[in-house]
């Protein structure tokens, strides 16, 4: 119990309590079933967002192609299924391969250039949207397979099976982070560079490392994002990119890296798609929410940077 | 394991780190090696430990030569370090951060029972109150140290190179350190130990190599050969390296600048500071001492938690750069020139003229580049700044015509009290001794002079009176007489007075 009251995240945790008390106070609708199947169906694709950020701002990167990646990847596992015809369970590997080559080439411009990881992204996310764009012509593909759209429409009472990749990939990644010793390198670069190096860790290799997961996270929140929607839609990824930053930072990963946490993700995820919720319920005008959630991201780091210690380093 | 250092050489950009530097350690002995700041004491233990490369010469363990790409390939050869700079994880616990390069596992994963248990192992050595579960970030900086000592521990290297690894730990826990070091040289691991404490060198060690502007001074000399007056000549080198800066008659009835009973928040206590007109006032202490610390203090950056600072009589609040100049007509030329002392993609002009910007601005406001132009024309001339334009960049000039720009946008600025930062580091021998003759001119013009350095020598060539600081106080006065082995032997007695006893000896 301390421990939690402890956690960085405790103040999250708490504004989640909260906030659905207060919801289901005011919206006797908030309590239903089927609005928690909507509110955690919209939250499947942020969290896998969030961690595709997240991992490189581990190692002290940004990938600023996130949404551009992730759309990219979208409307190529659709045209394959719907042009090529190729079967959902061969179309879903090699999506996540395109995501992870497109992570490989952020880390390499990023590690081998010396160029900064921040141009190096801002430069591929025009490519990638430039791919997405130049093969559909802002048409989307809709011939889905069916199985594809049961899975992103199923639910057992409240709980989307979209849920499934959340569950599967948070332990997945807590375990790399935080288990794996490739992991520990990875964060080891992140919080001093210099210090991993000479430790014997290269740090190249764990920022191509970073790059590859990003764009393998990228590929799945893109596969999700199709199966949530139903078609591949050129515009997937649009409006990852506030998020992805958004989500990990609220949670309380260090923007210069070394630090993360799965958990803090996750519940920022949550509490932004309570306000999201909060305010549909509350009938306010949806365009708001931008607002907030751009104010929700200042007051947290303010208070983050209030409450961190000067750190006295020789 | 035995290492011998064959002709090593290393440049960086104009300036000469080592030179021709040839000498051995063996197995199961302490080898001190010693010098100056600058010297080149760390250079040579980052190309032993793969961090550098060499531009020749060669290395050689045990008889075979090696070379080594990067930290990994010396580590695989057992070669273990402290480095002077902190190099920990600071968001990983003190744990995992002393056996980050053989982290344990089981079944692929890391296993933090035995990271732990390690851990303790190697920090109970030295200190067993360090819970090795805490965040490094959460740690004083003597307890950083710690860590970093039993991490290189934890290597079991059989070369051991530390690299002042008492510089700011008490004496008890170096004297358990150096309980751990003599077992080692008994197991016959090889430890090279550097330290500017001569007491800590003197009993513990074995051999001594001694560097002196990054050449041989003394190699290989048993310990027991040498006397304690004999180590600080060699250090220091007998030849004439003080140049005659001139007679200047600093107004001493006139107090520009005055501390009085100073406390910050960086941790100095009870600074008393008087700087007169037209003096120049030197401020030495060895690294970690708290100079540059004392100095961004009066800046404003860092909290004076005691005692007040006083500007021409007046009692001063300064909080910053700006009012620091605006209000009280303080320049800083910083010690970190490309970092914070020039905007170095810009032109000279405009780094010159920076400071002034407020007073040479037009109508409107703005500011023309002709104005620019000739608000910092006399300067190129004056301070002869070898630049091929005024319009160049300050990156396209050499480091000392950097530092020339980096003084003369303060003289455009017409301050009355310049602080100077380490103003030769990195700067060949010519251009060194042409801003010296700098300094002591806009001295002379009666400008007031706050230097700090941590190269003696300059020390002697340009300040009047030396106030040492040592462990964030200020604890002696030296009037200097310009005579190098005198006032150096008066400066360093004052910080090795307090030593002894800090050192446990």
């Amino acid at each position: 119990m301390r421990r939690i009251l402890n956690a960085e995240w405790a103040g999250l945790l708490a504004s989640i309590v909260v906030g659905a008390i207060v919801l289901a106070v005011v919206s006797p609708n908030f309590l239903s079933e089927f609005n928690f199947y909507v509110l955690l169906r919209s939250v499947c694709v942020s969290i896998i967002v969030a961690f595709a950020q997240m991992v490189t701002l581990a190692v002290g990167q940004m990938n600023l192609s996130v949404g551009a990646l992730g759309g990219m990847t979208a409307i190529l596992f659709g045209g394959m299924m719907e042009v090529f015809g190729v079967p959902l369970w061969l179309a879903v590997p090699i999506a996540i391969t395109i995501g992870v080559l497109g992570g490989l080439v952020n880390g390499l411009l990023a590690a081998r250039t010396g160029i900064n990881g921040f141009i190096v992204t801002l430069a591929t996310a025009s490519a990638f949207t430039g791919v997405n764009l130049g093969l559909t012509k802002s048409v989307p593909f809709y011939k889905m397979p069916t199985a594809l759209q049961d899975f992103g429409n199923g639910r057992i009472g409240a709980l989307p099976f979209l849920l499934i990749a959340p569950l599967v990939v948070s332990p997945l990644l807590a375990l790399f982070l935080f288990r794996l010793p490739i992991g520990r390198r990875l964060l080891a670069v992140g919080g001093n560079s210099q210090a991993a190096a000479l430790s014997g860790i290269s740090p190249g290799n764990a920022i191509v490392l970073a790059h590859c997961l990003s764009g393998f996270l990228a590929a799945i929140g893109a596969v999700l994002a199709v199966a949530q929607l139903g078609s591949a839609q050129p515009l997937i990824g649009s409006d990852w990119l506030l998020l992805s930053f958004a989500a990990p930072i609220i949670g309380g990963t260090a923007l210069a890296g070394g630090y993360v946490s799965i958990i803090g993700a996750i519940l920022a995820v949550l509490v932004i798609a309570l306000i999201q919720n909060g305010l549909v319920l509350a009938k306010v005008d949806p365009y708001w929410v931008q607002f907030l959630l751009g104010a929700l991201i200042v007051a947290t780091i303010s208070l983050n940077r209030w409450r961190a210690r000067p750190i006295r380093l020789a | 394991m035995e290492l011998s250092i064959d002709h090593l050489t290393k440049d960086f950009l104009s300036v000469r780190a080592l030179d021709d530097v040839t000498f051995r350690i063996r197995a199961g002995e302490i080898h001190a090696l010693m010098g100056e700041n600058g010297a080149g004491k760390s250079t040579l233990i980052k190309i032993v430990t793969g961090v550098y490369k060499p531009d020749s010469g060669r290395l050689l363990l045990d008889g075979q030569p090696v070379e080594f790409s990067s930290p990994r390939d010396a580590l695989a050869a057992a070669i273990g370090a402290v480095h002077q700079e902190r190099n920990l994880i600071p968001r990983f616990s003190v744990g995992e951060n002393i056996v980050l390069e053989h982290l344990p596992t089981r079944n692929g994963m890391v296993d933090y029972a035995e990271v732990h248990r390690q851990a303790r192992a190697y920090l109970d050595l030295l200190d067993r109150a360090i819970d090795t579960r805490a965040e490094v970030a959460t740690l004083s900086v003597a307890q950083m140290q710690l860590v970093e000592i039993a991490k290189a521990l934890s290597l079991k290297a059989k070369l051991l190179l530390l690299d002042e690894p008492t510089a700011s730990i008490s004496g008890h826990e170096a004297a358990a350190l150096f309980d751990v070091l003599g077992r080692l040289r008994a197991q016959g691991v090889a430890i090279v130990f550097v330290s500017h404490k001569l007491e800590e060198v003197l009993s513990l060690c074995d051999r001594v190599t001694i560097l002196r502007d990054g050449k041989i001074a003394a190699a290989d000399e048993p310990i027991a050969s040498v006397s304690r007056g004999r180590l600080v000549s060699l250090m220091i080198g007998r030849d004439e390296r003080v140049a005659d800066m001139g007679v200047r008659n600093p107004d001493t009835s006139q107090t520009v600048l005055e501390l009085r009973a100073v406390s910050t928040s960086f941790g100095h206590h009870d600074a008393d500071l008087s700087l007169h007109k037209g003096e120049i006032l030197g401020l030495y202490g060895l690294v970690g001492a708290g100079r540059t610390e004392l100095a961004r203090s009066i800046l404003g950056y860092g909290r004076i938690t005691a005692g007040e600072i006083r500007v021409n009589g007046q009692r001063a609040r300064i909080r910053s750069m700006n009012e620091a100049l605006e209000s009280y007509r303080i320049g800083y030329v910083s010690e970190d020139r490309k970092g914070e002392g020039l905007l170095l993609a810009y032109p000279v002009k405009e780094n010159i003229a920076i400071t002034i910007w407020r007073r040479i601005a037009g109508i409107l406001g703005l500011i023309t580049p002709r104005a620019e132009a000739k608000a910092a024309g006399p300067f190129v001339g004056r301070l002869a700044i070898r630049t091929p334009s005024i319009d160049a960049a300050v990156s396209t000039l050499s480091g000392g015509n950097q530092q020339k720009v980096s003084i003369a946008k303060w003289l455009a600025a017409q301050t009355d009290i310049l602080i100077v930062d380490e103003p030769t580091v990195g700067i060949d021998v010519k251009t060194k001794v042409e801003i010296h003759e700098l300094i002591a001119g806009i001295a002379r013009d009666g400008v007031s002079v706050l230097l700090i350095t941590s190269d003696m020598a300059e020390m002697v060539t340009l300040a009047d009176r030396i106030l040492v600081l040592h462990d964030f106080r200020i604890v002696g006065e030296v009037a200097n007489d310009h005579r190098y082995e005198g006032t150096s032997a008066a400066v360093m007695n004052f910080i090795h007075a307090v030593d002894p006893a800090a050192a446990g000896a």
